[in-house]
């Protein structure tokens, strides 16, 4: 029986059936695909937050411990790629003398390292002037001492007397925090700043020179191992990888207790990640949710679209003597067909959209509850669409109520009890609360396993997507039963003198028009939401990159070698729309050395995004002018001016190198206010001031680095450009893409593009399907109403009359409230969210062009919509009346 | 008819069949059949349930068309111009839109016919030719059937149609009240001028109209007079 019921349901409403089926799929495929993108962009933030470590682990070694048992030690807590020995020497400072002057350094460091640590772990020391081999200067040393290859410096030894190494090359040291950290320092103490000034020397050499020191002063020198571990079997999840690390240090910290202690690099490292992950889940969670939402409404109403036949259906079998039971029981069966079909049709779909988007499938093992559970839901939603509606009918309504189906009906209990406000309301004071923390949801506590996450702000995004939702509702109901007048005026233009008629028509569907329209607002807001949180991600990515790199290409070169010096033939480049010097120099503010970055506050935004976010007052406008204004102004970190007592308007005296005799002397600055962030700087302390003040200053005009706003591919004017700096030695060429490549944050680092264009097709599905499919059920639903009209003489323009109304109230309404919820849905997002954004943005940034593409879908809708009713009314009116009657 | 007829016919049917296939098995509805219906003429169509009345109905209301032979309106000009001003016709089931109240079903075959002038005041009119003026602003749900049927008929009026056809259009109605339904309805055709065609197996019903053709089984028996030439 149950066989031949299910086979008289796929005859008798094929297209509803379809619908649900479809529905229920696309729920399925969408919950199923975004897993796997969770565990993809889990397993990409685990390689990113691994790829960029210099060093994984530093073990220093405490006085006098055996460095082979140490090394021993090592291999058995870890499975290691690699591993070298690396010894530091503190020094009083360093000399040069040339042209006839002599330059002193303050304080440095001495290291020692094997020829092959170079490569084995290549990001400490990026390669400048000349080779590798040898005795290696640090850039800056090299600037304050004035030297060149071939150059001598004399090292001022702590013990032993000075001696002098020849230099063979120039090298930048770009994680300095990281090699000269303070391996062990006790809990709360504060950062170590690098030393500022450094040599490398081979290992052999180093001990010449040191091993005397290491004997006498012990405590000035200092050994480590450093090592690499073998990546292979770390997990993919970074949450797992903290851990796995976290205990693999915690059992060497065990071993070599008393010899040796342990700097966990990769655990930091992916502590970082983990909460970056838990943001990303976040993300995805936000923004693919409120789609499944939209897939399953619509889906209730697809279902909903047969509930008139459905009555019938009841009714007839009541009259046979149906029980309420085993009325409930086939509408059981037939929701249990159809949530197993859409869920397994919907894991087919996942996995294809996951494997072309994603390059990965839905059948991982760790996955497997995931899939589980999707389809559970996809069968819940199926239990929830068909048989919750056919239970309540098979209950209350009596066979003469199932025949006479149509009729106005009360207003429900939410519209009655204003849920709709309360929900806004909610939705107003959880945001507020979050607002009030700071927008801190995810909280990650340094070196703790546990994450911690503020559910409770997840609440204010969903109250409000479902209070906007019931007050679309509200207010399309309240439009249609005020305004039929105004709703025939709107609808003149497409239906002429039907428009009234029409108008008083679709007015006393007024509900069904309603839920047409809030469907397709929440899918509308679905769409918008994403993609302009999307393209602001985008943007404040690119800003990221650009913050890192300064402007679309950078040429970066030293005070020896400035790359001022061939500005005008950078300008000539083809694809260049503008070019512009800015000075790196270093100044001390008081003891510490800090990047000072001399600018022409006129022209910096010609080449980079002044953000007024980089700046303490949030206005880059307004302290662009001030600096301007103030010839001898300068801009400081909030650190500097905590540090320092600074008031604004306060003088400091910095410390310049003058070009004249290579010295530091004194210059003073007026504080003007607080920079945060600046193109090109550190995330740490630095200073900005006005180019020609700093030149006047030092005597040196030149600026070391430029900046090249252009069009095009970056790349291609980075390649022109290291031809014409090619002859410079240590000259750096860079463009966005590759900084976007190595911007520090695991999280920017994720490819969105997949989730992107799966959440944006999935939206133009959405937008489509709540337009055009809830029309054409609409039509199939009314069959008797167009074959009526048919039989009185309407004409096929005349029917499609009645579907262009229904489509522009639907499609057009829909869209406004839409557009409204989704700009508001995306600004509560990127505040929730701040946490995945740095900086983050000042405004949100609208894709008209993808805003338009939906419309359009929309608009594609409802056009097929009505041509399927053309088709429909060629259809002979009393074969139709014929099977209705 | 039992004259000759010195204009064009309304409606000229020669050897026209109607087949269908239902449940799989062919139904012949409509017999080859010939007839003429002519202006100001008065039929009734009687037969038993499924003897093709509403079969050959259709087919003169250009709303469905024959499986062989030939339909024409002579009179009316072409096949496209029929509906909903020349040719109307009310149902069995009166197919009133459920969405629309009785004045606004009844207007719509003018709005249709894009003849706005004094819409209101035409169906105000056709309803009170039935004594349904009062029901203007009610929905169809809140009718009773016969209340319906009669608005089914006010709205195949509405536009002065030189052929009504009207489906067992007492069907739903007591003998006096479909007495005085038709009453009117042949006042309103006199009045107009307008050609009457009724479907009915209701003998009483036939009886006030001008000619009887019976059918059986999809066969049509005309009365002598009134063969098709």
């Amino acid at each position: 029986m149950i066989a031949l019921w299910l086979i008289g349901l796929a005859k008798a409403r094929t297209l509803s059936l379809l619908g649900t089926i479809i529905g229920i799929a696309v729920t399925v495929a969408l919950m199923a695909a975004l897993g796997a993108f969770m565990q993809s962009s889990g397993a990409a933030m685990t390689a990113h937050a691994v790829a960029g470590l210099p060093i994984d682990w530093q073990i220093e070694l405490v006085s006098g411990a055996d460095p082979q048992a140490i090394r021993q030690a090592i291999g058995i807590a870890a499975a290691l790629s690699r591993t070298a020995q690396v010894t530091y020497a503190n020094v009083d400072g360093f000399e040069a003398a040339n042209n006839g002057s002599v330059q002193v350094t303050g304080p440095g460091r001495v290291v020692g390292v094997d020829p092959t640590y170079f490569a084995d772990f290549p990001g400490n020391f990026r390669q400048l002037v000349g080779g590798f081999g040898g005795v290696l200067i640090e850039q800056q040393t090299a600037a304050n001492l004035h030297v060149v290859i071939g150059d001598a410096v004399t090292i001022h030894r702590m013990t032993g007397g000075d001696t002098q190494v020849k230099v063979d090359g120039v090298v930048d040291i770009p994680n300095a925090d990281s090699l000269f950290q303070a391996v062990g320092a006790a809990a709360g103490a504060g950062p170590q700043a690098p030393p500022d000034n450094v040599l490398a020397l081979p290992t052999a050499l180093w001990h010449d020179l040191f091993d005397a020191q290491a004997k006498e002063l012990p405590e000035t020198v200092r050994q480590q191992v450093h090592a690499r571990l073998d990546h292979s079997s770390l997990p993919t999840d970074p949450q797992a990888a903290f851990i796995n690390v976290g205990d693999k240090g915690r059992n060497l910290e065990l071993r070599v207790a008393g010899s040796a202690l342990l700097a966990n690099n990769l655990a930091t490292a992916l502590d970082t990640a983990r909460e970056d992950a838990l943001y990303a889940r976040i993300l995805f969670f936000f923004l693919g949710t409120p789609g499944a939402i939209v897939a399953i409404l619509l889906t209730i109403a697809v279902a909903h679209s047969a509930s008139v036949r459905r009555r019938r259906e009841q009714a007839l079998v009541r009259l046979r003597g149906g029980s309420t039971a085993q009325l409930v029981q086939l509408a059981g069966v037939e929701a249990l067909a159809l949530g197993l079909v859409g869920s397994l049709l919907g894991v087919a779909l996942g996995e294809a959209v996951s494997r072309l988007l994603f390059g990965t499938g839905l059948f991982a093992i760790s996955q497997l509850l995931w899939l589980g559970s999707v389809m559970a839901g996809g069968v819940l939603v199926s239990l929830l669409a068909v048989l919750v509606p056919a239970w309540r009918d098979a209950r209350h309504l009596s066979i003469a109520s199932a025949r006479t189906p149509i009729g106005e009906e009360r207003p429900h209990l939410w519209e009655r009890t204003g849920v709709d406000f309360v929900l806004l309301v909610l939705a107003g004071i959880v945001y507020w609360r979050t607002a009030a923390s700071g927008y801190q949801i995810v909280l990650a506590p340094e070196g703790v396993a546990a994450v911690s996450v503020d559910y409770w702000a997840f609440l204010a995004p969903v109250l409000l997507w479902l209070g906007a939702g019931l007050l679309t509702l509200r207010i399309a109901l309240l439009t249609l039963e005020r305004a039929q007048h105004s709703v025939g005026l709107v609808l003149r233009p497409v239906a002429g003198n039907l428009a009234f008629t029409i108008a008083a028509f679709l007015v006393r569907q007024r509900r069904r028009i309603a839920l047409g329209v809030a469907l397709t607002a929440l899918a509308f807001a679905f769409g918008a939401s994403t993609a302009i949180f999307n393209s602001t991600y985008d943007s404040q990515a690119r800003v990221d990159a650009e913050l890192t790199n300064g402007s679309d290409v950078t040429v970066t070169g030293t005070t020896a070698a400035p790359a001022g010096q061939v500005l005008d033939a950078l300008r000539e480049l083809p694809g260049v729309v503008a070019a512009v010097p800015l000075q790196h120099r270093f100044a001390y503010v008081g003891t510490d050395l800090q990047d000072l970055y001399g600018i022409d506050p006129a022209t910096i935004e010609r080449v980079a995004t002044m953000s007024d976010a980089y700046f303490g007052n949030g206005d880059a406008a307004a302290t662009l002018a001030t600096l301007k204004g103030t010839p001898d102004g300068v801009l400081v970190s909030d650190e500097t001016v905590s540090d320092f007592q600074l008031t604004l308007g306060d003088t400091i005296n910095l410390r310049l190198q003058s070009a004249a005799d290579h010295q530091y002397h004194p210059v003073p600055f007026r504080f003007i206010g607080v920079a945060r962030e600046f193109p090109t700087a550190p995330h740490d302390s630095f200073l900005v001031a006005n180019a020609s003040y700093v030149a006047k200053a030092t005597g040196n005009t030149m600026s070391e680095v430029v900046l090249m706003r252009v069009t095009g591919k970056p790349a291609i004017v980075r390649g022109a450009a290291i031809k014409i700096v090619a002859a410079l030695p240590g000259m750096q060429v860079q463009d966005i893409g590759t900084a976007q490549q190595l911007v520090s944050s695991s999280l920017t680092a994720v490819d969105l593009g997949g989730l992107t264009r799966l959440e944006l097709g999935y939206t133009l599905a959405l937008i489509a399907c709540g337009a055009g499919l809830v029309l054409a059920l609409g039509v199939l639903d009314r069959r008797r109403t167009f074959a009526v009209l048919t039989a009185l003489g309407a004409k096929p323009s005349q029917l499609r009359a009645f579907l262009w109304s229904e489509g522009v109230l639907i499609v057009g309404a829909g869209v406004l409230a839409g557009l409204v919820t989704g700009v508001l849905f995306a600004a509560v997002l990127v505040k929730l969210l701040a946490g995945v954004f740095d900086p983050p943005p000042d405004t949100l940034v609208v894709p008209w062009l993808y805003l338009s593409l939906l419309v359009g879908a929309a608009c594609a809708s409802v056009v097929v919509a009505v041509i399927a009713a053309a088709w429909y009314a060629a259809v002979s009116p009393i074969e139709r009346l014929r099977t209705m009657n | 008819m039992g004259s000759v007829a010195l204009t064009a016919p309304l409606v000229e049917i020669r050897d026209a069949a109607r087949r269908y296939i239902q449940g799989g098995a062919l139904l012949d509805a409509l017999q080859p059949t010939s007839c003429r219906v002519d202006a100001k003429a008065r039929i009734a169509i009687m037969g038993p349930s499924g003897s093709g009345k509403s079969t050959l109905l259709h087919l003169m209301a250009g709303l469905d068309h024959p499986t062989s032979g030939t339909i024409e309106w002579p009179a009316l000009g072409s096949f496209d111009d029929l509906r909903p001003t020349k040719v109307t016709m009310a149902f069995q089931s009166p197919a009133l839109m459920e969405p629309l109240s009785v004045l606004e079903n009844v207007e719509l075959p003018l709005l249709l016919a894009n003849d706005t002038a004094a819409t209101h005041e035409r169906a105000i009119a056709a309803l009170a030719v039935f004594g349904l003026a009062e029901l203007a602003a009610k929905l169809p749900e809140e009718l009773s059937g016969g209340q319906a049927q009669r608005v089914g008929l006010a709205r195949a009026i509405v536009s002065a149609p030189s052929l009504l056809l009207a489906d067992e259009p007492t069907g739903q109605l007591d003998s006096a009240t479909a007495e005085a339904l038709l009453a009117a309805l042949l006042d309103w055709a006199y009045a107009g001028g307008s050609a009457v065609v009724v479907a009915t197996h209701d003998p009483e019903i036939a009886r006030a109209l001008n000619h009887i053709w019976r059918m059986d089984h999809g066969r049509l028996t005309l009365p002598v007079e009134a063969a098709a030439p």
